[in-house]
């Protein structure tokens, strides 16, 4: 394998945005007939490291060498026309089209100006055949499973000669038989001489799959081992997670502990929840830590009546509650602050005041007080710390300033419980660090807080007590004692 | 990672942002501005060709003409602010004037005007129920509705026009109050009222939210399906009313009137400012957007221009206005 030439080098790529330094000389190697996957937390840096490497995403600098050849893709197409091909976690098959027609979407033959359907059909059957794909291939692909349409998406990469195929996160969403036949066929395309980079979350896998390991953490390259390097899981464990907690600071012991505020029993949802309980106590702040999709959102959703709850209950200080809407979670006096603040946090062209006051705006004669509103607005603001004008239209916030406004609109509610999804990413580290402070400030008021992140310095730095959920459930309670992002990072990517 | 891509900077904060702030305001000022200009030179340039055009009585007139298309057009602000659309106003207008126009053969002035609201607000609540409680979009359902109710209209009418309407519900409705016809009392009532509704109170505030972004309104407890069926609910009623106008103002409830009532409407409504994506919008712009293309009609007209000649014209007035908005956006 090593005495080939690399099929592609990555020679010190380099890529920021405002405010995050996303990559930073990163190098990696691919052979010919090599398995390479891809490791790092939420962040690391991988996906934009495909994307760059793909052409969706221009470098700030290094250079990509590929089959020998300094290459830079400005743009898929070019990625695709010199033999590398990507399978996206979200698969990118036009849903309404035939197997057929996606495998030969944009190389269609045609003869006398018609495309020529049973030439197009006779390929495409022969190579979906190869990868074992045992479905129908003249029915819309969204009526396919999702493993088969990831054959779909690989015969096209095939069809158009990729040597090179990168896959992101290809078993998120398979089951176990499917993951198995999907190894067969890497193994197989492996042996054909291909190079495949393959990100993967599942630890087990990547163990008995791959032939060399890449880690990236914060941006930058740890290091990459052979399969024979490592010993086991946890030793990949350790490369990817491997910081200084202590940075943070740690939140001081509660003080009495707190009457029982939010209990959660036995809920589930259409969206994946299954069977998960939980209870959270005045003055506590408990992390809700996992994988992205491992149903964190989807269970606050389901807690707050945004999702509808298919089964369990929720009680607040010992009596039972029906939450069917966000209305009533509001009601409830259950405060929700969504991780996508520009699509679920905001309606980005109404200003400040407007987005602050919008539950129950202040009212005067039945009409509503602007001058009033400007003037809570104002005062909750300073608290926050914000120094902008209510008058200011939200969209051309930064993502601190914005949160903020979200969080004014909470407080001036006084919830009781407090739900944070990812309060703080995207968030410069300046804005980061009062967030924290005023979630510290908001528990040690009394609110019970359920926050959830991906971020595990922050669920480290900031919870009481930290539940881990996998596949829709919560497999693992870590209390003060036991928390560790080893432990985190165990649970919440075991097999 | 893809939010490290959506980050944003901000302007400097602090003092300077004060002043920023109300750059929201200036820019809707100016669009107001800019389109009580367009009215002023259109009705100087009128008056340059053809000084009549200047008359008062003329000018009351032209704004008798924008009433009816003005009424309707603040009822479609109100639900192209929730992100929607009415088609059905054209037709509901019809029943409306066919309901009022027969209802006033046996009962007093008043109530056949109340029955003409009341069919609108329920053919509004009608549309309002079928795009909350189901899936399908505004559009479809309001086109939909907009046949049904036209084919009502001719129902209800037995195929012909209701006539022999009685002339004190003309008088109630097209009379004249100190020379100024009620029409235009009306308009300017009711869109001083709707502006109110809209900037002033926490229905319009919600309803603007609920436009602005529906996810983001209904996880801050709003019930975004009453406020979007409620916006179809004054359309519909705003459409009635129109409805019974146009039968005091003609004598007669013609049950296939409003077809080109609908179009005029939405190219009041956008000239005005108000988006068809949501969120967005401007009673006072829908107002002075069919005070335009009235003085635009009766201009055309008085200069002998033909009516074919008069469409054209309307057409490439709305595409206009609405280049130089997005232009005059560009720029701030």
């Amino acid at each position: 394998m090593t005495t080939d030439p690399p099929m592609l080098e990555i020679r010190k790529l380099s890529k920021s945005f405002p405010s995050v330094r996303a990559l930073h000389e990163v190098d990696l190697t691919a052979y010919p007939g090599e398995i390479h996957a891809l490791l790092g937390e939420n962040g690391a840096g991988k996906s934009t490291l495909l994307k760059t490497l793909f052409g969706v995403q221009r470098p700030d600098g290094g250079e990509v060498w590929f089959e020998g050849e300094r290459r830079e893709f400005a743009q898929p197409s070019d990625a695709l026309a010199a033999g590398l091909a990507m399978v996206h976690q979200e698969l990118s098959l036009v849903p309404q089209f035939t197997a057929v027609q996606n495998i030969v979407l944009g190389r269609e033959k045609s003869r006398g100006g018609f495309v020529d359907w049973s030439e197009a059909r006779r390929r495409a059957a022969a190579s979906l055949a190869r990868l074992g794909f045992d479905a129908r291939i003249d029915v819309p692909v969204h009526r396919l499973s999702v493993a088969q349409q990831q054959l779909v998406e690989i015969a096209r990469a095939l069809a158009v000669g990729a040597r090179l195929i990168i896959l992101d996160e290809p078993t998120a969403s398979l089951t176990t038989q499917e993951s198995e036949r999907l190894f067969e066929l890497l193994r197989r395309l492996r042996a054909e001489g291909r190079a495949i980079i393959y990100v993967s979350h599942r630890l087990a896998e990547v163990m008995e799959l791959s032939d060399r390991v890449t880690v990236l953490r914060d941006g930058e390259l740890v290091g990459t081992r052979t399969r024979a390097e490592i010993a086991d899981e946890s030793e990949l464990v350790k490369l990817m997670v491997g910081r200084d907690v202590a940075a943070l600071g740690v939140r001081g012991e509660p003080g009495a502990a707190g009457e029982e505020v939010l209990r959660i029993e036995g809920l589930s949802s259409a969206e994946g929840v299954s069977d998960c309980s939980l209870s959270v106590r005045r003055g506590e702040i408990v992390g809700l830590a996992g994988m992205v999709g491992a149903g964190r959102t989807e269970l606050v959703r389901a807690l707050i009546g945004a999702d509808r709850a298919t089964g369990g209950g929720v009680w607040i200080r010992g009596e039972r509650v029906h939450i069917g809407s966000p209305a009533e979670a509001v009601r409830a006096g259950i405060a929700f602050l969504p991780e996508d603040r520009k699509h679920q946090g905001l309606v980005l062209h109404m200003s400040a005041a407007s987005n602050a006051t919008l539950i129950r705006p202040p009212r005067r004669h039945g009409l509503l007080d602007r001058r009033e509103q400007r003037e809570q607005t104002r005062a909750l603001l300073k608290r926050l710390n914000a120094n902008i004008s209510p008058d200011y239209p939200v969209g051309k916030l930064s993502g601190g300033t914005q949160q903020k406004v979200v969080l004014a609109r909470w407080l001036k509610t006084s919830s009781d419980i407090f739900i944070f999804d990812e309060p703080t990413r995207g968030i410069d580290v300046g804005a980061k660090g009062e967030i924290h402070a005023l979630m510290r400030e908001l528990a040690d008021e009394g609110k019970a807080i359920v926050m959830v992140s991906s971020d595990l310095l922050e669920v480290l730095g900031m919870s009481d007590r930290v539940l881990v959920m996998r596949r829709g459930r919560i497999v693992a309670e870590l209390d003060r004692s036991a928390m560790s992002e080893e432990a985190i990072v165990h649970h919440a990517a075991a097999t | 990672m893809s939010n490290h891509a959506t980050l944003e900077r901000e302007s400097p904060p602090g003092a300077g942002l004060a002043a920023a702030g109300r750059r929201v305001d200036v820019a809707a000022v100016a669009r107001q501005a800019g389109l009580v200009g367009v009215i002023v030179v259109l009705v100087l340039g009128f008056g340059l060709a053809r000084p009549l055009f200047l008359d008062g009585g003329n000018l009351i007139n032209v704004l008798l003409q924008s009433s009816v298309v003005g009424v309707l057009a603040l009822g479609q602000t109100f639900v192209l602010i929730t992100g929607g659309i009415d088609l059905s106003i054209g037709s509901t207008v019809a029943m409306a004037a066919v309901v009022s126009g027969l209802l006033s053969h046996s009962a007093p002035a008043p109530v056949a005007i109340l029955g003409g609201i009341a069919v609108g607000a329920l053919a509004g609540l009608a549309n309002g129920l079928l795009i909350t409680r189901t899936r399908i979009t505004p559009f479809i359902i309001t086109l939909g509705t907009m046949s049904i109710y036209a084919g009502l209209a001719l129902i209800i009418a037995g195929g012909q026009a209701v006539y022999d309407i009685p002339a004190g519900f003309q008088d109630l409705l097209a009379g004249r109050v100190l020379g100024i016809p009620v029409p235009v009392f009306l308009f300017v009532l009711l869109t001083i009222v709707a502006a109110v509704c809209l900037r002033r109170t926490v229905f319009g505030e919600h309803l603007t939210a609920v436009g602005g972004n529906a996810e983001v309104a209904r996880l801050a407890g709003i019930d975004v399906k009453r406020f979007t069926a409620s916006a179809y609910v004054l359309s519909g009623g705003l459409a009635g009313l129109a409805g019974t106008v146009l039968v005091a103002r003609l004598g007669a409830a013609d049950p296939t009137l409003g077809a080109d009532l609908l179009l005029t409407a939405i190219a009041a409504t956008v000239m005005g400012g108000t988006k068809l994506a949501g969120g967005e919008g401007s009673m006072s712009g829908a107002a002075f957007g069919a005070i335009i293309i009235a003085t635009l009609t009766a201009g055309l007209t008085t200069l002998n221009v033909q009516a074919f000649y008069q469409q054209v014209a309307v057409g490439a007035a709305i595409i206009i206005a609405l280049l130089v908005d997005q232009l005059a956006r560009g720029r701030r």
